[in-house]
């Protein structure tokens, strides 16, 4: 009886232990977040006011957005690189084609965004049929999204109207639209990480063969979640526009590898099944505040990609460190 | 009227026949045994009636209509589910997450309602008087038994009319073997049809009302259970007659000590092991799963960490790698429980497989000898007598009988002289497992010493020398000459010793 009890017991922390494991790599980036968010706030003051959090959630946004649909990617067990074609399209067809009529821009954000949804698909469908790389296929359609992005506007230029700049920088309850954006993203991921898709998605990604084999089409997955890191791609580009005021042919290019490492410093794993957003968006946040970082250190900004790259590697040692333990604790 | 009928069906892989004019007939309400050594057809012909692949030639009919299903899901349609060998889990998912997979209820926000699910899943495992698993646990966390009792979960939750097991049992532990064996009566006593897969006789003897025999892609006969013999069935198996399944018992042991395993433990799972193993020996372990076997010779290869001390004859060693284990002619070689994920490399060839743990003898300054390599391997090949068109056939288009000849082999070539078996004959064709114990015992007679774990008891009484139980991470009882016996190992495992 005493020996059952405990017994129970031992496996009930034995349970908590292993949840806190899986869970390591998230809680490993929230501290890193903590810790230069400290650093931060005892170099600069101000650090922790609203105005600050609107500020820096709107320089976080555009890669948050992008880090989304790469998420779902990675969830199931793909990569997407063409994202960065993606978001130069975007704010190039928005810089020449949205004039000053709302319904006009309406309409063009519309077609952006079905761009997006409907080139991802297309490249999730190329994927399935040719059985090729996604590393590979969507590296080339970077390549191809950035060369039409080139033929539509060859430099930086273009416009959008005032108002549409403005509207990145309303604030409603003192929160400014990148924080009503984050929020959205959020209640989002809640819906969303709760559905049969998701389980389906990171099933897929978890092992494609036994997805398979319970009856999920793998091609019907890769269309899906290829065309909604298209689709994010394209938002991405939507509210890079009010940030740039135009368009920019190469820019999308600087959040290729920079939404793959918010979503592995957020504990998404590399080869699918684990991970979710909030992991991306603190992954996000954390990129973005090394800027800030180097700046009020006063060192040269040619350390912000090197510490980028510590970060990164530290948030795979605690998640590597994770799975062997878990592993471990497994067999 | 009989539910399935099968006429003439037919299957090929590129040149490979692998079904040639089957004919199949199963009602509702029986437990229907196929028996067949491994590539006689069995595996092609439930994975088409499973929807998995689909037939060249020939008619299913279910129900009396055609049937031909594309995938799985058009085959649950029409009531048919499988339960895999190769397990379909996702290790990722929860226990009931995979259980439920794409059929979870859900709430009006279109979202999985787990509270529903976590109810459904208690209720289908009282029903059908699971063993307990906790329903959150992750299923990369559990053990190969326990992922087979899900995946039984996973088809049952189908609420199918035909429910098919391939080789459910073969991953199993005695007790919930018998589970598994008395659910598939229940199932048949409720009205569906059981198509049950097993290379155990005992078991189907146990609960089949008639059993069908593959051979060479066609069926031979089917029987009433109560009114055919093990032989005629065997013989009906493989067109002749097997001599004998258990070859003869020699005492080859000597008195000198292969492996001497002195406390060796890695809490919670072992807790002070201790025994002998000498040279020339066959020393099985028994117990029931979960009892500290696997730590044990995980740990004792490597794999794994353990505190004790370990003499390999007669010098101290410890290994912290499979790598140092697996280095010169004084160490050991593991046959791991699941060949197809730790034992071998699938897509690779049969010559690949081989030569990896020994490749550093065929290099020179990085260069492979290739000669001397093919040389090798091909010695081994033929002295397992490995059935493969050429060594570079790939390893994961053999039978499962000759994909565990290749593991043999593999452990042969490291010139290690203590093997440790684990489970060896899993999933293993009654053929193929006579080839193996006939291994076993000539080896054993050139010197080496073998650790045999089995979780079929009679091959433990059969072919070890002695036979120790673990129970709780410690040696319960070591059994020896006319005390090894099925009861006697049984006793150990879930008795105390003395209060027995």
């Amino acid at each position: 009886m005493n020996s059952s009890s405990k017994q129970l017991q031992s496996a009930q922390s034995m349970n908590m232990q292993s949840r806190l494991l899986a869970h390591a790599p998230f809680l490993v980036a929230c501290s890193m977040l903590v810790v230069i968010v400290a650093i931060y706030g005892s170099l600069q003051t101000g650090v922790f006011t609203i105005d600050e959090i609107n500020l820096n959630t709107a320089a976080a946004m555009t890669l948050m957005l992008a880090a989304t649909g790469q998420t779902i990617v990675l969830l199931r067990g793909g990569i997407d690189l063409s994202i960065g074609g993606m978001i130069s399209l975007g704010t190039v067809i928005a810089a020449t084609r949205f004039g000053d009529d709302p319904a006009n821009i309406l309409l063009w954000s519309g077609i952006i965004l079905a761009i997006g949804f409907g080139i991802g698909a297309l490249t999730g469908l190329l994927i399935s049929v040719l059985r090729l790389q996604p590393f590979l296929v969507t590296l080339a359609g970077w390549s191809i999204l950035n060369g039409i992005a080139l033929m539509i506007l060859p430099t930086d230029g273009g416009k959008v109207p005032e108002w549409w700049i403005g509207s990145g920088y309303l604030e409603f309850l003192g929160l400014g639209t990148p924080v009503w954006i984050l929020l959205a993203l959020i209640v989002f991921w809640c819906w969303f990480r709760a559905t049969r898709l998701c389980t389906i998605i990171k099933a897929t990604g978890s092992s494609e063969k036994s997805a398979f084999l319970s009856g999920v089409s793998i091609t019907r997955i890769n269309i899906i979640t290829y065309g909604l890191s298209g689709f994010f791609a394209a938002l991405a580009s939507l509210y890079l526009t009010t940030q740039i005021g135009g368009g920019s042919p190469n820019i999308g290019t600087d959040y290729i590898l920079p939404s793959v490492a918010a979503a592995i410093i957020g504990g998404v794993s590399l080869f699918g099944g684990r991970g979710h957003l909030f992991g991306t968006i603190v992954g996000a946040y954390i990129l973005t505040l090394i800027g800030n970082l180097v700046f009020v250190l006063r060192v040269s900004s040619y350390w912000q990609p090197v510490m980028s790259g510590v970060i990164l590697l530290l948030a795979v040692l605690a998640s590597s460190y994770a799975e062997q333990k878990a592993r471990k604790r497994g067999s | 009227m009989d539910i399935v009928q099968v006429k003439g069906l037919t299957k090929r892989f590129g040149g490979i026949v692998a079904l040639d004019g089957a004919d199949f007939s199963a009602r509702l309400g029986e437990v229907h045994a196929l028996l067949g050594e491994n590539g006689a057809g069995k595996s092609t012909f439930i994975q088409i009636l499973s929807g998995a692949l689909n037939h060249d030639g020939g008619d299913i009919l279910v129900d009396g209509q055609d049937y031909r299903p594309v995938n799985p899901d058009e085959a649950l349609g029409r009531g048919i589910a499988a339960v895999f060998q190769e397990l379909s889990l996702v290790p990722d998912l929860s226990v009931e997450q995979n259980i439920w997979f794409r059929r979870e209820p859900r709430t009006w926000l279109r979202t999985v309602d787990v509270s529903q699910m976590r109810q459904q899943t208690l209720e289908l495992f009282e029903r059908y008087h699971f063993p307990s698993i906790a329903t959150t646990r992750e299923v990369r966390n559990l053990t190969l038994a326990e992922r087979q009792i899900v995946e039984v979960a996973k088809g049952l939750a189908k609420n199918p009319r035909i429910l098919i097991l391939d080789e459910a049992t073969s991953a199993l532990p005695a007790s919930e073997a018998t589970w598994l064996l008395s659910l598939a009566r229940q199932l048949a006593d409720e009205g569906r049809l059981v198509i049950f897969i097993s290379h155990r006789m005992g078991e189907v003897r146990a609960i089949a009302d008639r059993v069908s025999v593959f051979r060479n892609g066609s069926t031979v006969a089917t029987h009433d259970a109560a009114a055919v013999s093990d032989d005629q069935i065997v013989t009906e198996m493989i067109g002749r007659q097997l001599a004998r399944l258990y070859p003869e018992r020699m005492d080859t042991a000597t008195d000198r000590v292969a492996l001497q395993v002195r406390d060796f433990s890695s809490p919670p799972m072992l807790n002070g092991v201790n025994f002998d193993l000498r040279e020339g020996e066959v020393l099985g372990v028994g117990g029931l799963q979960g009892h500290g076997q696997r730590e044990m010779f995980q740990s004792l290869f490597g794999a794994d960490k353990a505190l004790g001390s370990v003499t390999l004859w007669g010098k101290p060693v410890c290994f912290d790698t499979p790598r140092q284990a697996l280095s010169g002619s004084e160490g050991i070689a593991l046959v791991p429980e699941d060949r197809r994920g730790q034992g071998l490399l699938l897509t690779k060839s049969v010559r690949e497989n081989l030569s990896l743990p020994v490749i550093r003898r065929f290099s020179h300054l990085g260069l492979l000898n290739q000669r001397k390599e093919a040389e090798l391997v091909r010695e081994t090949m033929k002295s397992l007598s490995i059935k493969a068109d050429t060594p570079e056939q790939i390893a994961g288009t053999l039978s499962g009988g000759n994909q565990q000849k290749v593991i043999f082999g593999k452990m042969l070539m490291t010139q290690a002289r203590v093997l440790l078996l684990y489970d060896p004959t899993r999933g293993v064709d009654v053929g193929t497992k006579g080839e193996i114990f006939q291994l076993m015992r000539q080896l054993a007679s050139e010197g080496y010493a073998i650790l045999f774990y089995s979780s079929d008891l009679p091959e433990l009484v059969n072919v070890a020398d002695r036979v120790m139980v673990l129970r709780s991470g410690r040696v319960a009882r070591m059994l020896e000459g006319d005390d090894i016996t099925e009861e006697e190992i049984l006793r150990a495992a879930v008795f105390d010793s003395e209060a027995a």
